[in-house]
């Protein structure tokens, strides 16, 4: 009798785990319950209408969907296909990193998102007129993990053009970067590949294999789906054939034919597909040549897939607080430069950049993610190497709307006086008020000099009429700004930081993407973080621990003297 | 005479029948769009008539705007380019511009072995505007081999955006079901390339060559309205010409265009 | 099975104890115990088992009975030698740790809701003492429920243009900007924030952002702005409705039954 009980209430906890887990919902018919959440929820962003035009959608970019068009760009399905419920349904539940999208999961209950689903849906008649369920991506010939995937994948992503707009290491400073636009026009970059953490759509390989596979409906990245790969149809290797035969500048009479002859495959293949997505139906034999052709592009997906994988960390940094504090190592010796092998050594911190959104001019749609930060101090003097992340290399550039000049740059900000104890206030982070605070302000139009600025307000900066000896090396390389700041540690002048070991410093950043608009306050930048010239280890450490350790040894002796004679008065 | 007569004559074929083609059509609001017919039967048509003229400009030609290279210099600024949304000839003939026939519901049916494509060639695309039947495929070429990507701008038929990589030369793409146009296709690698496509369901569009000639064959005798579309200059869908076609007769209908 | 010694017993209490603290308490069941509260709770064991073994003199004789056996038994020998190399290793490495321990940032101690000012000022021009200010639209709710939605869209727009980025959509205090700023933007949808304060609070805080805050606020680390700058007083007020509105929690209020 228990047994049945208990093999009952087993299979009704499994299947409600199946229902409510594994299987893959649709959404209910669209209600009025889907409209009062939508509006409450949605509308301010995505605008009553679905136009992707609410009141907050003017200082956004990537702006919120326009969900007249049928466009999404984070799909399970084919390019040119439909999201599933599920898709929409889960990007309400997680959110879009990197985007003004935040998930949903906590603040709408599951009910009320699949509401909210249905209710979307009402803004693309395409969604009623579909007469099939969409064609998802078919994941089940995952390639797994490997050095020798990876270097594969690296071949395509050259072959494949990816660096066009992703850039040599995918640090999205592709040439073609800049020009990008959405397809409502408005100014759309292509992923930073290193920065798995701001995928709108996850940076699982799956994500990755899914996103090339089926494009992100709406922007400039196109799909690669099935015939978009050269030598659609043909094997690897005869793949790789044909475009070294391409590459040939002369051709003998049998490679041309046997060029002609891959080609011919190619073509064969290719039309298989069109009839097939023009909704003609295949015979056996061809439905065979398809099935081929897409197991090789597919396979060579997960290649990719894993090769974007390899560019990006695990997870984002943790940023510089707590156990991860900026602690600038001692070294006897002469600091080392710019392009020293020392600095790899060192563990890079991360300070993590949001918009300037507190004074006018604002940045709300900040391009750099991050500045991450190394550093060495001798006796004398201290070094700091600073790296971001930055697509394009801005000099000298003008807002079409106000004229200034637009470049690259980078602040550094400390207190001119480190705040004694806790409760002692720091300067007002955004570059100081009440109390100064002392800069080193860097431009890309001159990457060999750092201006020491005393500043009291944002808007309140000046260069010091006494600028100290500052050492300055900078270069930019495939996405990336490097800097190297060399300063005394102790300087005459009154207006700059003093520095001294063991004392916690408050340190801050801006940072200016020139051609993302940044200019003057509008800009990226943190609020106070600490670092502190880590002292040089106590000698005393070498001296104790033995000590003790040798008068514990002592006393265990000692106290086997002590049992053993009492043992022997007790005899 | 003639021409104020034309005029009233279109007024009142725009008050009695645009109405009605722009709500049986697209469903789309835009006015800078092509009008298509709600349906359209094709057939032999013997002893048809032809329509033909010049388009000319009228106004300030303004300079040309020569196209900022930024990228694949090599293969991309062998010569310079200009852009193509308004190209002016001699004698202020207009290139590029859309002449169709409105109202067409039985005709000719498409040459099938007419090839459709847009080649990629020195980061331009040619031609500049391409018809393309409804249910046929659009070849893309690419002469250059370096990286396109074809984004058709679509909102009626599903938006195309396939990359089309270096050893790609050919990527005929999927027909599609729906009259719409023009389209614009674009290449996001190299963001200065632009072309229009039109998808149509009859073969009575003509685009205007280097001299703005344009020619349309074959047509039955008949009454028609006779549309224009021209990238710069925009349409006359809400007051198109009315031509009489004599079977076997030719007539001749110029337009002179300015900016819109 | 051979029985084991009380001092084997009392040896297991006190590693399993610090194990279940450590790992199963402070790790599977809730979030890690600080390290001081830890040693509160294993010298409490210490000292029962201290009480335990004192109880009667032969609890005590056979506790230490396998001590004194490893120290000076030749059957022990073995267990001796390893303890001899063992304690002393052990004793190194702890007191290394401590003597080459880094020093940690100073902490920011702040009171997060210190007492506002007595007098509510926008800009410059005084609106009334702290205690008597109320929201000029507040009372839209019960006279005028139409101008009262009006207002509160108005808010819900200026939540959306400008506080959404820190606070959050669903004013969480989990927008997109908030997880890099120190300390985190407020949360409203915490029960124990809106309730306890007055409107003229909301405002003051709002108006004046973190440079306003006096001393006990200090050390000037909130990232929020002076809004007076950029906001009108009345969109002010529409985002404090839509603040109440939007999580359904009431201000505090003074001279009503409250």
């Amino acid at each position: 009798m228990r047994i049945r009980t208990v093999a009952l209430l087993l299979t009704l906890f499994g299947m409600l785990i199946v229902f409510n887990f594994a299987h893959a919902q649709n959404a209910p018919e669209a209600s009025e319950k889907g409209k009062e959440v939508y509006e409450n929820s949605c509308a301010h962003c995505h605008g009553t209408e679905g136009r992707g035009d609410g009141s907050a959608a003017e200082n956004l970019l990537p702006k919120p969907r326009d969900f007249t068009r049928g466009l999404y760009k984070i799909r399970s399905t084919g390019t040119g296909e439909l999201p599933t419920d599920q898709d929409l349904f889960d990007i309400i539940t997680e959110g879009m990193p990197g985007s003004s999208m935040p998930p949903w999961d906590t603040a709408l209950s599951a009910n009320d998102r699949w509401e909210v689903v249905a209710y979307i849906k009402t803004f693309y008649d395409g969604f009623k007129e579909a007469e099939t369920s969409p064609k998802q991506i078919n994941l089940s010939g995952k390639v797994a993990y490997s050095e020798q995937s990876v270097e594969t994948g690296k071949a395509l992503y050259t072959e494949l053009g990816c660096v066009e707009c992703h850039g040599n290491i995918g640090r999205g400073d592709g040439t073609s970067a800049p020009d990008l636009t959405d397809e409502w026009g408005f100014q759309s970059w292509p992923a930073n590949l290193t920065q798995g953490w701001n995928f709108r759509g996850g940076s699982d390989t799956e994500d990755i294999f899914k996103r090339f596979i089926g494009g992100l409906a709406g922007s400039a990245m196109p799909a690669f789906e099935g015939d978009s790969f050269p030598g659609f149809g043909l094997t690897a290797e005869e793949s790789s054939r044909m475009i070294e035969l391409d590459n040939k500048d002369e051709m003998t009479e049998a490679e041309e034919e046997e060029s002609a002859q891959l080609y011919e495959k190619y073509d064969a293949a290719v039309d298989i597909a069109l009839n097939l997505a023009e909704g003609t139906e295949l015979s056996a034999e061809e439905q065979q040549i398809y099935d081929d052709a897409m197991r090789v592009v597919y396979e060579k997906s997960w290649h990719l897939a894993n090769y974007v994988k390899s560019l990006m960390p695990e997870k984002r940094p943790e940023p510089a607080i707590g156990n991860n504090v900026l602690r600038s190592q001692y070294i006897q010796d002469e600091l080392p430069p710019m392009d020293d092998a020392a600095w790899g050594t060192l563990e890079a911190r991360y300070f993590p950049l949001v918009g300037q959104i507190v004074i006018e001019p604002r940045q709300f749609n900040p391009t750099i993610d991050a500045v991450n930060v190394k550093s060495f101090y001798n006796d004398t003097e201290v070094a700091f190497l600073f790296t971001w992340d930055d697509r394009t290399h801005t000099t000298d550039e003008t807002d079409e709307e106000t004229g200034k000049t637009l470049e690259d740059a980078l602040a550094v900000q400390f207190p001119v006086k480190v705040p004694q104890g806790p409760t002692a206030p720091k300067p007002y982070f955004l570059w100081g008020g009440r109390l100064p605070v002392y800069l080193w302000h860097w431009k890309a139009s001159a990457p060999e000099q750092v201006t020491e600025l005393t500043a009291k307000g944002i808007n309140n900066a000046e260069a010091q009429a006494a600028q100290g000896e500052l050492h300055v090396q900078s270069t930019y390389t495939n996405g990336q700004y490097t800097l190297w700041v060399k300063r005394a540690l102790k300087t005459e002048d009154k207006k700059d930081l003093q520095l001294e070991p063991g004392v916690f410093v408050p340190i801050a950043f801006s940072a200016w993407d020139g051609a993302n608009g940044d200019v003057d306050t509008k800009r990226v930048m943190t609020s106070w973080y600490t670092f502190v010239l880590e002292p040089v280890p106590s000698s005393k450490r070498f001296i104790y621990p033995p000590l003790i350790a040798l008068l514990s040894v002592g006393f265990l002796f000692g106290l086997r003297a002590f049992v053993q004679r009492r043992n022997s008065e007790e005899i | 005479m003639k021409s104020y007569l034309l005029a009233s004559l279109a007024i009142l074929f725009a008050c009695c029948c645009v109405g009605t083609a722009f709500a049986a059509d697209s469903g789309s609001g835009e006015k800078e769009m092509l009008v298509f017919p709600e349906a359209y039967k094709a057939m032999n048509v013997s002893n048809g008539g032809t329509i033909s003229g010049v388009v000319k400009f009228e106004g300030d030609v303004p300079e040309k705007k020569a196209l900022e290279i930024t990228k694949d210099e090599k293969v991309c600024g062998a010569d310079e380019k200009f852009d193509e949304s308004l190209i002016v000839g001699e004698g202020n003939a207009l290139k590029n511009t859309i002449v169709y026939l409105i109202d067409i519901s039985a005709g000719k049916d498409f040459d099938k072995k007419a090839k459709i494509e847009i080649d990629q060639m020195g980061c331009k695309f040619t031609p500049h505007i391409q018809i393309v039947p409804v249910g046929a495929r659009l070849t893309m070429l690419n002469s250059d081999k370096i990286m396109h990507n074809v984004h058709i701008f679509s909102k009626i038929n599903k938006p195309v955006n396939k990359a089309q990589p270096k050893a790609r030369r050919k990527m005929p793409l999927q027909a599609v079901k729906k009259a719409e146009g023009p389209v614009e296709v674009k290449c996001d690698v190299h963001g200065w390339m632009s072309a229009w496509i039109s998808y149509v369901p009859h073969p009575y569009f003509a685009v205007t060559n280097e001299k703005g000639e344009f020619t349309l064959e074959d047509v039955p005798a008949g009454d028609y309205k006779l549309g224009y579309w021209h990238e710069a200059c925009g349409t006359n869908s809400e007051a198109p010409v009315a031509v009489t076609v004599a079977a076997g007769g030719t007539v001749t209908q110029d337009f002179t265009l300015k900016l819109k | 099975m051979k029985k084991l010694s009380l001092f084997t017993i009392c040896l297991i209490i006190l590693v399993g104890s610090w194990v279940f603290l450590r790992f199963v308490v402070g790790g599977i069941i809730s979030v890690p115990i600080p390290g001081s509260v830890i040693a509160m709770y294993m010298g409490l064991i210490i000292i029962a088992i201290l009480v335990h073994i004192s109880v009667e003199d032969s609890l005590f004789q056979e506790f230490r009975r396998p001590i004194l056996e490893t120290l000076v038994e030749d059957k022990r020998r073995n267990h001796r030698r390893v303890l001899v190399v063992l304690i002393p290793l052990l004793l190194l490495g702890y007191t290394y740790s401590i003597i080459a321990q880094r020093a940690n940032p100073p902490g920011s101690p702040r009171d997060a809701h210190p007492s506002p000012p007595l007098e509510l000022t926008y800009k410059d021009e005084v609106i009334g003492t702290m205690q008597d200010v109320v929201n000029p639209f507040r009372h839209y709710e019960k006279d005028d429920p139409e101008a009262f939605s009006a207002h509160v869209e108005n808010g819900k727009r200026v939540y959306h243009q400008n506080c959404f980025y820190c606070h959050g959509d669903h004013l969480d205090g989990q927008g997109h900007f908030a997880p890099y700023l120190q300390p985190l933007p407020a949360n409203f949808q915490d029960p124990g924030i809106i309730p306890n304060f007055q409107e003229s609070f909301f405002f003051w805080r709002i108006a004046k952002g973190g440079p306003g805050l006096p001393a006990a606020g200090t050390p000037w680390d909130s990232a929020m702005p002076i809004w007076e700058n950029t906001l009108t007083q009345d969109e002010i007020w529409d985002v404090i409705l839509f603040l109440s509105h939007y999580t359904g929690y009431q201000f505090r209020t003074f001279g009503e039954a409250h």
